[in-house]
């Protein structure tokens, strides 16, 4: 009731509004429009053939049922995806993974401390002290990388003068909590220790674009 | 068998190209597409508890695609040094724990030191 109380009143206003404007404007000016052009898209008109058979093909689903063979088609076909812990995906030679410390034939492990990965790493992920070691040879003391600074850039293996620092090709490294990715030297010679098969081979395979 | 098709998720026939030392099957069918034509059958003692990191280094590398030249037929060069692959430990209680391998530049003193 109070809607139609309100449309009654704003009738009765609107006259007494609109001869107020007009009243403040000195000329009313009234458009009238005697023709319109149409600017959109133009009106289908159907011959009967063409209504009968959009008829048809709403009423039967005929485009549902094509798309629906569709899908039946794919399912038919061998997929695309690997089934990953059984199947794996190929990698390059080149493959940046975990990192590990090489060691030559001898045993001996390669590294020399000039700490020149240290000094390339652009995320500051490696941690270097160095000491003589008994025989008067230099060696690292502490050899940190912070895997989850790493950016797997590669740098290190490239400055690298002794091939030391490699980027293995492993990547099934992930862990359960942050500080077991903050490895250490042992960590770091242990990877090359059992890594080493691979790496060698890796190396071996690319060293013509090297 | 009812429990491979569980663990696996499908039935391949393949050629047995190899097995490791850890008792995981590698098997090649070139019949299915590139990155489907070789695969691992983990070692069923392990049971619904296999993982990628179980394939050994020269395993993998033949597993990813880098060589064609499988360990069976080209047996990797050992060194004595090196050693048996152990395979990710992380959540279990053999994983790796950090430590540092330095010795620390500040010593605490020990009341049983003296002065």
């Amino acid at each position: 009731m109070a809607t139609v109380r309100l449309f009654s009143v704003g009738r009765l206003a609107s006259p007494i509004i609109r001869n107020g404007l007009q009243t403040a404007s000195a000329v009313p000016v009234i458009q009238s429009r005697s023709h319109f052009k149409q600017v959109g898209r133009p009106e289908p008109t159907w011959s009967t053939k063409e209504l009968s058979e959009l008829t048809v093909k709403t009423a039967l689903w005929t485009e549902v049922m094509s798309g629906m063979l569709v899908v039946f088609g794919q399912g038919l076909k061998e997929p695309a995806t690997i089934n990953y812990p059984f199947e794996k995906g190929p990698l390059s030679p080149r493959f940046r993974g975990e990192h590990a410390l090489r060691r030559y034939p001898s045993g001996e492990e390669r590294c020399i401390a000039c700490k020149l990965c240290e000094a390339i790493c652009p995320a500051q992920a490696i941690t270097i002290e160095a000491e003589p070691r008994a025989d008067g040879s230099r060696r690292t003391t502490r050899y940190d990388i912070d895997m989850t600074k790493c950016i797997y850039c590669g740098f290190c293996q490239e400055a690298c003068p002794v091939d030391a620092i490699v980027e293995g090709p492993n990547f099934e490294y992930s862990t359960e909590t942050r500080e077991e990715l903050l490895y250490n030297k042992e960590k770091l010679l242990s990877n090359g220790d059992r890594w080493e098969v691979e790496i060698a081979a890796n190396i071996q395979a690319d060293h013509l674009y090297r | 068998m009812k429990i491979l098709f569980y663990s696996i998720d499908e039935i391949k026939e393949g050629r047995l190209v190899g097995e490791d030392d850890y008792g995981n099957k590698y098997y090649e069918n070139n019949y299915y597409f590139f990155s489907s034509n070789r695969w691992v059958r983990y070692n069923p003692n392990v049971n619904m508890e296999y993982d990628g990191s179980q394939v050994p280094p020269e395993w993998h590398r033949w597993l990813h695609y880098i060589t064609d030249e499988p360990p069976s037929t080209h047996p990797p060069e050992l060194k004595k040094w090196m050693q048996p692959h152990k395979p990710n430990m992380s959540g279990t209680d053999k994983k790796y724990v950090p430590y540092s391998t330095t010795k620390p530049k500040v010593d605490v003193w020990q009341p049983s030191q003296g002065k």
